[in-house]
């Protein structure tokens, strides 16, 4: 009953603040904001974001960036996964992933702009070897984002593989392989044909958590990706952001949109899996074939895929020495290599700020994530014993909606709320986006565990 | 039932009631306090300062300032850093949609233009305050002080400081420098892909389209008027026509040929000490300056303004109607406005943002201004600042 009686409450926390934040994007984008006298529905917002120019082609950026950057993770992941998985290499990534996954999105994108702008280390290096500054493709800001997607990709790969584990794991993938193997599947055939339709179903949720952020980041876009026009997410922040609050129906309006198309593309991954799985299933069933040549290149496609995996993993973390040096540089410039005066003045004077920042960051993390994993297994312990659980899809909202769009919204809700307990909202707005990513992460582990040892144990008193 | 609505409505009356008439009575006891009531007031209380935090200098000075208001004060100021002070506005819209009238998260923000021009119309700051302000004795009038891009400020805001749009360029690598918006278009077209402004909306870049309008207009004067749009499209077509046709030129030969433009004007100064553009953007006539010393540019860099003037504004500190600690705002701005606040900010080493005190407020200080302004030219109305910005993008931004 108290078990029930926490789910109920889970259920509530997390239900409130959706309601209330796409109420309040939903209102304003319809012209209804009593604070600005708007009292009168109409769709002057919805105009005049149609009247934009270069909305279409923002939009299109948003999604070659946003769906691009989720399938090239998806491809990059299960490579790795197929050659690394049980050999003595996996190992090695599986300690990489925790600090990988640990830097920040935004210390890894700064990294990335130090490094390979135009006037970055790299192009120093370049320089001095005698190359023209023009030649210099710069990944950053380019117009089409594909600095942006490698970004995603590349950032977004650990993750994927980290909920891959969990899965894989539940899978039994050795005793499947041995199976596999007396049918006269040979591994190739095995990770396709076997694994690939059981794991990509199961690793479903984190995918749209990875397509919901792509697509909705502001961030890490605002650094790196294009800004002629910028990706739509961009376009609705700088909207928000706009200093005319006459124009927030647009801005209302934008969000709305940008909640609509994440759907939209949610959908359709969803009917591009059914249609790979259980539509297109051929493919499954044609039985064994030969390929020798296949067979024979194993060898060197482990080795590639070592290469790969290494490179995806350890290439944020190249971006720590390249910070590490700009943040005691005084005077760096183009083309030096190195800076020419160096100084300490701005840890000096940023540290003492710094300390009670990161002190709060530190006791929101711990409040918020231990409060998370604390439902989070109550939630699962439930479904264990009721066969009853949370839906998944209400667990991934979070997730997959881009925070734009629920902001305003819930911002307005804690002001309405009496008295001045920020800590307490900013630690529930935490929890929000945390509980999600505990709950998908604990859900494998949850599901292999095998209930028979419980009553097993129940047999035994 | 019905007996519960009704007691329910008894008690929500009764509790706005109860809260109207403590904002009141604390309204008006601020409003008419003496300044030594509200320095005992203030003791104590923490000034959260929603404040632009995208320069290094000016962070560093407000953590000074802060040092100073605690001893001196008891007045704890923290600024909260915002990447644009509209994001501020909207956490006050969203507050006052929430009728959160006291309490609010915001004590104090730094504004000017149509971010005051927004606040002021939808009720967002308390006010006026400035005549209980000890040191608005000392404020040089001379100054546009009391207008703010052509709004009166009907007390609402307390002057902090001046900008001034200027360029820099390095006289190392440029003898002469253009001296109009005429003499710039034949420059880059000498120099392609070596100039270019800060993509609009941003703040430089709408300021940098508002200078070339002033230059370029035939009708200078409908620019001091607010311009409604869709409504007088035409006169606006008409009077931007210049502008447009002199972008579409300087577009072409610009930095990355006007298909990239940067980020802020930070950026151009970067760009510029990387050798990638030959003038830089600022709105700080002293930027250069406090640039060399923070290592951020070369020597030989110096600020210029053109022959018709720099556009020139007050930037000003105001405090929002529902603020917590709204005594403490009121002594930490008094604090910024002192003249030793005002001369550590105008030392063009640590940010050189020049004062809006009189010479003589300096007089028993060692240290004071060492520099004048240039030539100023007065901003238009913050609706074409929008306008203008607007049809940027609509024309070049794809």
């Amino acid at each position: 009953m108290r078990l029930k009686l926490m789910v109920t409450l889970t259920l509530l926390l997390f239900i409130a603040p959706l309601l209330v934040g796409f109420g309040g994007v939903i209102a304003p984008a319809f012209s209804w904001l009593p604070v600005l006298g708007l009292q009168q529905l109409s769709f002057n917002g919805w105009l005049q974001m149609l009247a934009w120019p270069g909305l279409s082609h923002s939009l299109l950026l948003t999604l070659f960036t946003g769906l691009g950057s989720t399938l090239l993770a998806l491809c990059w992941c299960f490579i790795i996964l197929k050659q690394c998985w049980h050999s003595q290499y996996w190992f090695k990534i599986e300690r990489l992933l925790v600090p990988v996954l640990a830097m920040p999105h935004v210390a890894f994108v700064l990294g990335l702009v130090l490094t390979f702008s135009a006037n970055g280390w790299l192009a120093r290096i370049l320089h001095h070897l005698g190359f023209s500054q023009h030649l210099y493709p710069s990944v950053i800001h380019d117009s089409y984002g594909i600095g942006l997607l490698l970004t995603l990709a590349i950032k977004e790969t650990p993750f994927l593989l980290l909920m891959s584990m969990a899965v894989l794991q539940q899978l039994n993938i050795k005793q499947l392989q041995q199976v596999a193997a007396s049918l006269g599947y040979n591994p190739q055939q095995t990770w396709f044909r076997l694994i690939l339709p059981l794991w990509l179903p199961k690793l479903r949720l984190a995918i749209y958590a990875v397509t919901g952020y792509s697509l909705a980041v502001v961030d890490v876009a605002l650094i790196i990706g294009p800004n002629q026009p910028s990706t739509f997410a961009v376009l609705v922040w700088q909207w928000f952001n706009e200093p005319n609050l006459e124009l927030l129906p647009r801005a209302a309006a934008g969000a709305m949109l940008l909640l609509l198309l994440t759907a939209a593309i949610i959908i359709l991954l969803r009917f591009i899996e059914w249609l790979l799985i259980s539509y297109c299933n051929q493919w499954q069933y044609r039985g064994v074939t030969a390929n020798v040549k296949i067979h024979n290149k194993t060898g060197s496609n482990h080795r590639i895929a070592i290469k790969l995996s290494q490179a995806l993993l350890l290439f944020p973390l190249l971006m720590l020495p390249t910070l590490a040096i700009w943040s005691v540089a005084q005077r760096w410039r183009f083309p030096d290599l190195f800076p020419s005066r160096y100084s300490w003045r701005f840890w000096q004077q940023q540290l003492e700020p710094l300390q009670s920042l990161m002190t709060n960051s530190l006791i929101l993390a711990l409040i918020s994530s231990l409060s998370a994993i604390i439902l989070a297994i109550v939630c699962l312990e439930y479904r264990q014993k009721y066969q009853r659980g949370l839906s998944p899809w209400l667990i991934t909202v979070p997730m997959i909606a881009p925070q734009i769009s629920l902001l305003f919204g819930m911002q307005t809700l804690i002001y309405t709320l009496p008295g001045q307990h920020y800590w307490l909202w900013l630690s529930w707005s935490h929890w929000l986006y945390v509980f999600p990513y505990v709950y998908l992460a604990l859900d494998g582990a949850w599901r292999s565990y095998d209930v028979r040892l419980d009553q097993t144990a129940r047999s035994l008193a | 039932m019905k007996k519960l609505a009704a007691i329910y409505q008894i008690v929500v009356s009764l509790s706005l009631l109860v809260s109207v008439a403590a904002y009141g009575a604390e309204a008006t006891t601020l409003k008419q306090a003496t300044w030594s009531q509200i320095l005992t007031q203030a003791k104590g209380q923490t000034v959260y300062f929603n404040a632009w935090g995208g320069s290094q200098e000016i962070n560093d000075y407000l953590l000074w300032a802060n040092k100073q208001l605690e001893q001196q004060y008891g007045v704890t100021l923290k600024q909260v850093k915002v990447t644009d002070i509209a994001e501020t506005t909207q956490r006050l819209l969203a507050e006052k949609s929430a009728n959160k009238n006291r309490n609010g998260s915001v004590d104090m923000v730094w504004i000017n233009g149509e971010n005051f021009a927004s606040m002021k119309k939808y009720n967002l700051l308390y006010g006026p305050f400035i005549q209980q302000l000890p040191n608005w004795q000392m404020v040089n009038q001379a100054l546009p002080v009391t207008t703010d891009f052509t709004q009166a400020t009907e007390g609402l805001e307390a002057p902090w400081g001046v900008g001034q749009l200027v360029f820099i360029y390095d006289k190392q690598t440029l003898a002469k420098p253009p001296k109009s918006f005429a003499e710039l278009l034949t420059f880059a077209q000498a120099h392609p892909g070596k100039i270019s402004y800060p993509k609009p909306p941003e703040f430089h870049g709408t300021s940098f389209l508002k200078a070339a309008l002033l230059e370029l207009t035939a009708n200078n004067s409908v620019l001091y008027h607010p311009i409604k749009l869709p409504e007088q499209q035409a006169l606006f077509d008409s009077t931007t026509a210049p502008l447009w046709h002199y972008l579409d030129k300087l577009n072409a030969v610009a930095w990355h040929q006007g298909k990239q433009f940067p980020n802020s004007a930070a950026q151009t100064i970067q760009l510029l000490d990387d050798g990638q553009l030959l003038l830089a953007l600022t709105f700080n006539p002293n930027a250069a300056l406090a640039a060399i010393e923070q290592g951020n540019l070369t020597e030989s860099a110096t600020t210029y303004a053109f022959n018709a003037g720099a556009l020139t504004n007050i930037h000003f500190l105001a405090i929002p109607w529902n603020a917590n600690a709204k005594a403490g705002a009121l002594v930490a701005i008094n604090f910024l406005m002192s003249p030793a606040a005002q001369a550590h900010k105008a030392d063009t080493t640590l940010w050189g943002d020049p004062t809006i005190l009189k010479a003589s407020a300096f007089n028993k200080m060692s240290h004071h201004q060492h520099f004048s302004l240039y030539p100023s030219q007065a901003e238009p109305d913050p609706s074409w600042g929008n306008a203008i910005a607007q049809a940027w993008l609509a024309r070049y931004n794809h």
